[in-house]
């Protein structure tokens, strides 16, 4: 098969790749950019966990063609803050004991933050209805919903 | 791990060059939008297309205008910007409002286009009832022109349309709504924010300020076959009457005796026709409620 020329910004740095027409992004990010925050459930769009960002919106990158994100921005966890300055999400999910076994939660930050950049003030029916999309077989979700809650507020007072 | 199978694909940049593929090469490509009915199936293994053309470059086809009171939707208009248009923020185009609660999840609904919808030609598929309740018409462009089909001249069986190879679905568009008109949607799943509606419909109603129903369209997921279809003999039941709880228990019953659906695994086809009542006993006294301004009988439903 021909292989396609592609250019994707990924956390703000400029990539020139050759991909296959079939190429997913998610298999893009993961095994040639090597970015592992990444993660896939389902496969299908159902689940969420490998949810990134595409020009500020979240995504599903297991249904997305990388040829099709191409010229696009893509944001993931590792672009939203680093070990020494980490996003506040990433401070209020760990303080607050919001992961468990954390495959689902990349999926979930993304869009959180997709969220608070749209509302920094959001109610906790509108973090619950965001998370409704997003499935996490092991916290039972309620310290999700504060940890977002919790980063909103910090967010606000900066 | 879980790739998908190659494909050749082409990326068309203008409407022009998209066009031109498809009336030479590309005729038998299978078009993607931006995939998220597609390439979900593909990965079932229910298709195995060996050339794509992505259409989700063709900007041209992203818009959402009004004109000569007519509201006009490019196919790649996604359910995102259905939701957020100033063209359809009217509390009577509510059908469109609740799509965002009710259609997959946020980041199915960033990427959903509208073009899509039509094309997966499903029962499942939201948009379809909706367009077919506001009597929508689909343009189809080709190199050598244009054709105008009603939704339902276009979605003709289940995963098939009446579209020819060197088309494509550009714009869907219905007459704006005003005084006395209403749309709503329902639905029902087994999970919320998730794909396969076991029921639904889409209604749309003109009432005088009596409450009589000048015009009525009743759009289920399925009537009598597994695409979504309207409910001729119900809709000719309402016509010129008032709504009143008289009226929507004829209705209901009209109804019962028009839907043929089926059972399978999601739900038996008794359960099926029971929701699907509730739906229109619903449809009719919040439609009425929302024109009329009363709020009085909301609870009842
Ligand atoms: C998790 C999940 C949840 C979902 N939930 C819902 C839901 O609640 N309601 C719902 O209705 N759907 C739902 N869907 C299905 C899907 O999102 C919709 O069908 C969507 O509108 C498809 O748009 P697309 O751009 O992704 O289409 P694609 O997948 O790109 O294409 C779909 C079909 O249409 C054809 N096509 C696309 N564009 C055109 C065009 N312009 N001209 C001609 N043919 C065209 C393609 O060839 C293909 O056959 C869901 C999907 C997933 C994965
Ligand atoms: S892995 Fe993409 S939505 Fe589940
Ligand atoms: S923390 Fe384990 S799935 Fe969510």
């Amino acid at each position: 098969m021909p292989r396609l020329r592609v250019r994707l910004r990924v956390n703000g740095v400029e990539h020139e790749l050759e991909v296959g027409g079939g190429e997913r992004l998610i298999d893009t990010l993961r095994n040639r950019l090597n970015i592992k925050s990444v993660k896939e459930g389902c496969s299908t769009g159902d689940c969420g966990t490998c949810t990134v960002l595409m020009d500020g919106e979240p995504i599903n990158s297991c249904i997305t063609l990388t040829a099709q994100a191409n010229g696009r921005e893509i944001t993931t966890l590792e672009g939203i803050g680093r070990p020494g300055d980490p996003h506040p999400l990433q401070i209020t999910f760990a303080e607050l004991a919001a992961t468990q076994c954390g495959y689902c939660i990349p999926g979930i930050i993304m869009a959180a933050k997709s969220l608070l950049d749209r509302n920094p003030n959001p109610s906790g029916e509108e973090v619950r209805w965001m998370l409704a999309e997003h499935l996490c077989r092991c916290t039972g979700y309620g310290r999700i919903v504060e940890a977002v809650l919790e980063a909103a507020r910090i967010l606000r007072s900066r | 791990m879980r790739e998908l199978p190659d494909f050749e694909i082409y990326s068309p940049s203008s409407l022009r060059d998209l066009l031109e593929y498809l009336h030479g090469d590309g005729r038998d490509a299978t078009i993607i939008a931006n995939g998220t009915d597609l390439l979900p199936r593909i990965r079932r293994g229910e298709l195995r297309p060996r050339r794509l053309v992505d259409i989700s470059g063709v900007r041209e086809l992203r818009y959402i205008r009004e004109e000569g009171g007519v509201i006009k939707i490019g196919a790649l208009t996604t359910i995102s910007d259905l939701a957020g248009s100033h063209l359809l923020s009217h509390s009577r185009y509510e059908a469109f409002h609740v799509l965002s609660r009710m259609f997959g999840t946020w980041e199915i609904r960033n990427r959903a286009t509208v073009g899509g919808n039509l094309g997966a030609a499903a029962s499942s598929e939201d948009l379809i009832p909706i367009f077919l309740a506001l009597d929508a018409r689909v343009r189809l462009l080709s190199l050598g022109g244009e054709r105008v089909l009603r939704v339902d001249e276009l979605v003709v069986a289940k995963r098939r349309t009446s579209r020819r190879g060197d088309e494509v679905i550009a714009e869907v568009s219905f007459k704006s709504l005003g005084e006395g008109e209403w749309s709503y949607f329902q639905k029902i799943g087994r999970r919320r924010t998730h794909i396969i509606a076991l029921v639904s419909l889409a209604s749309y109603l003109r009432l005088s300020p009596d409450g009589v129903i000048e015009d009525v369209r009743l759009a289920f997921n399925r009537v009598r076959g597994k695409i979504p279809e309207r409910a001729w003999r119900t809709e000719e039941f309402l016509r010129d009457r008032r709504i009143d709880e008289e009226v929507i228990s004829g209705a209901e019953r009209v109804l019962e005796s028009e839907l043929r659906l089926t059972s399978d695994y999601r739900a038996s086809y008794l359960y099926r026709t029971e929701v699907a009542k509730v739906f229109l006993r619903r449809a009719l006294r919040h439609s009425r409620d929302m024109v009329l301004g009363g709020v009085e009988s909301v609870a009842e439903a």
